[in-house]
């Protein structure tokens, strides 16, 4: 048994392991040796070079492609201006004008469709397309207020790449409400939105925003760095919160930052920009920035309906758990049906859970039972805006913990009971039950225990079989 | 790209203890000129169930690397499976024609 194996991680050797402990090693032993003659069990199969890469037993490694290839007359491209996508490459005068043509009929047959709305190249479509096209070639991850500012380049084989409405000569997008949140819902799956919510600017919710954002009378908004202020127009906006997720650490060690919290900021810095790039192609204003250009995230987070208010002083999805890293936000006049807060009993269970506080190794996060009003003078605490019932998190205790020694800490995350992988259908049973018995809530933490959830395994994420990590580290049963 | 996906045969595995139980049982009832009465076959359907979901919280535990987890539930749903299954089968035992 290999040093891997021992660790019993959910690798093809621990399939093999688990085969095994059934006796049906044998049986399968002999399928391979059936289809593939080469290997007599297993262990032969991982020990082959294959191995490495696992790749499927009907791919064979060979030593050419099964393309031929004329190494002695390879030609070498002069450089990069010399492939298609270059008129240089074209040939003359007359290659350059053939190219031209093309570009024109480009031009005139993709406003035709987004004229037509035909199904596939319509406006959203293309808006779409223009977002994800965001982050090809230099540009900066952090948006600006009402950026990113992209100019197209004439080179693409796209020539109408990042066109608005203007250009194609036809009206901005428009929908019901209703229909312009299902279209958002689609396009932020596309662009690394786990989950989506949107919150309307009142009298209430504007107070959620960050003290420099201010309201004016003017058509459209800026930012201006003299009076330190970002100006929003006086005008009808709604709020696109975006759940960011991130990886759940389970392959690694629990509070690794190679493969979790990091990767997800990167990720919603990307999320961000595309977003406004999509909505830039609808016609419609967007404002934004980075993870920090909005206001408080947990706040319109819970007003949107993705998670509830949990113990840690952050927020617990029904589905996501902790598992998150951040809301990002994008403040926007396309008209939105706004989202409902949720009730899945998450506030109750954290009342008898406390497995956060009780994990979390600087002692940051309240273990009280009842949620409290916070009876700290004002400006004790300039990292902590008062104004709900809840359980404060001690913040400066867990930040100077991370700064003072422990590089990072995601504990509260990876214990938190709703922070799971989604592959047992149990997890649900137990959301359920949260949900409409919160008498069991009690019994179902101790269980959580029982069944080893949270608990350092000591895996070391660099020696797991590579296709045994999700993609991004998301896990692909529920992200 | 993944080599082989497993968990088909896992769950292939499940039907096949259920389909070969079934079919025994039906065979076993057939030859002895027996019907089961409806507390027996509550208890054989109810512990069915309960052997899916014992299989399905078993595969998916394991494919979240919660090897404990996997365990624990073989524990928690394999001891209510059991007590249904001896529940239902001394039932029949004691209704068996004596030879």
């Amino acid at each position: 048994m290999t040093k891997r194996s021992k660790r019993f991680y959910h690798s093809t050797v621990s399939r093999r392991d688990f085969m095994r402990f059934l006796g049906m090693g044998t049986f399968v032993a002999a399928g391979g040796k059936l289809i593939n003659g080469p290997f007599k069990d297993l262990d032969e199969m991982m020990a082959s070079p294959m191995a490495e890469r696992k790749l499927p037993f009907w791919v064979k490694e060979v030593d050419e492609p099964t393309v031929q290839i004329d190494w002695e007359n390879m030609e070498i491209y002069p450089h990069m201006g010399m492939t298609l996508f270059n008129p240089n490459s074209w040939g003359g005068e007359e290659g350059i004008k053939q190219w031209m043509e093309i570009q024109k009929r480009n031009i005139d047959s993709t406003t035709e469709a987004v004229r037509n709305n035909v199904p596939g190249q319509s406006l959203k479509d293309h808006a779409l397309a223009d977002a994800q096209c965001w982050g090809w070639g230099p540009t900066s991850i952090e948006p600006s207020w009402t950026g990113p500012n992209l100019e197209p380049n004439p080179m693409w084989e796209h020539p109408t790449m990042l066109w608005g409405p203007e250009d194609f000569g036809v009206p901005k997008y428009e929908g019901t409400p209703e229909e312009n949140s299902r279209m958002l819902r689609v396009a932020g799956r596309i662009l690394g939105a786990a989950d989506m919510g949107f919150v309307k600017l009142d009298e209430r919710t504007k107070k959620l925003l960050y003290g420099d954002i201010i309201f004016e009378d003017v058509e459209k908004g800026y930012e201006d760095p003299e009076r330190h202020v970002k100006v929003l127009p006086n005008k009808d906006l709604w709020v696109i919160c975006a759940l960011i997720p991130q990886a759940l650490n389970q392959y690694g060690y629990r509070r690794s930052w190679g493969n979790s919290n990091t990767a997800a900021y990167s990720r919603a810095g990307i999320y961000s920009n595309r977003i406004k790039v999509f909505l830039n192609g609808l016609g419609y204003q967007h404002y934004g920035g980075g993870t920090a250009a909005v206001g408080r995230a947990v706040g319109f987070g819970v007003m949107a309906g993705l998670a509830e208010y949990g113990r840690p002083g952050i927020m617990v999805s029904p589905q996501y758990g902790t598992n998150f890293r951040t809301v990002m936000l994008t403040i926007t006049d396309l008209p939105l049906a706004v989202t409902k807060p949720i009730d899945a009993g998450i506030m109750n269970f954290c009342r008898a859970c406390k497995k956060c506080a009780e994990m979390c190794p600087s002692g940051a996060i309240s273990t009280s039972k009842e949620p409290q009003w916070a009876d700290w003078a004002d400006g004790e605490k300039p990292w902590q805006a008062k104004g709900i019932k809840g359980w404060y998190l001690d913040a400066k205790k867990c930040y100077s913990y991370m700064l003072g020694g422990e590089p990072d800490c995601n504990m509260c995350q990876a214990v938190c009971p709703f922070s799971k992988f989604d592959q047992a259908v149990m997890h649900d049973l137990v959301r359920m039950s949260i949900s409409s018995t919160p008498a069991l809530n009690g019994i179902l933490r101790k269980l959580d225990d029982v069944f080893g959830y949270g608990k350092e395994r000591g895996t070391d994420m660099w020696d797991l079989d590579p296709m045994d990590i999700p993609l991004f580290g998301l896990d692909t049963s529920r992200s | 790209m993944r080599p082989i996906s497993w968990i088909w045969f896992w769950y292939l595995l499940i039907g096949y203890f259920l389909g070969a139980g079934s079919v025994y049982l039906w065979h076993f009832l057939k030859e002895r000129k027996m019907r089961l009465v409806w507390y027996e076959w509550i208890l054989f359907i109810l512990s069915g169930l309960t052997f899916i979901f014992l299989g399905q919280t078993f595969i998916g535990s394991y494919g979240e690397g919660e090897i404990q987890a996997a365990w624990m539930s073989v524990v928690f749903l394999g001891i209510p499976i059991t007590l249904m299954m001896v529940g239902a089968l001394r039932s029949l035992s004691s209704r068996l024609p004596k030879a």
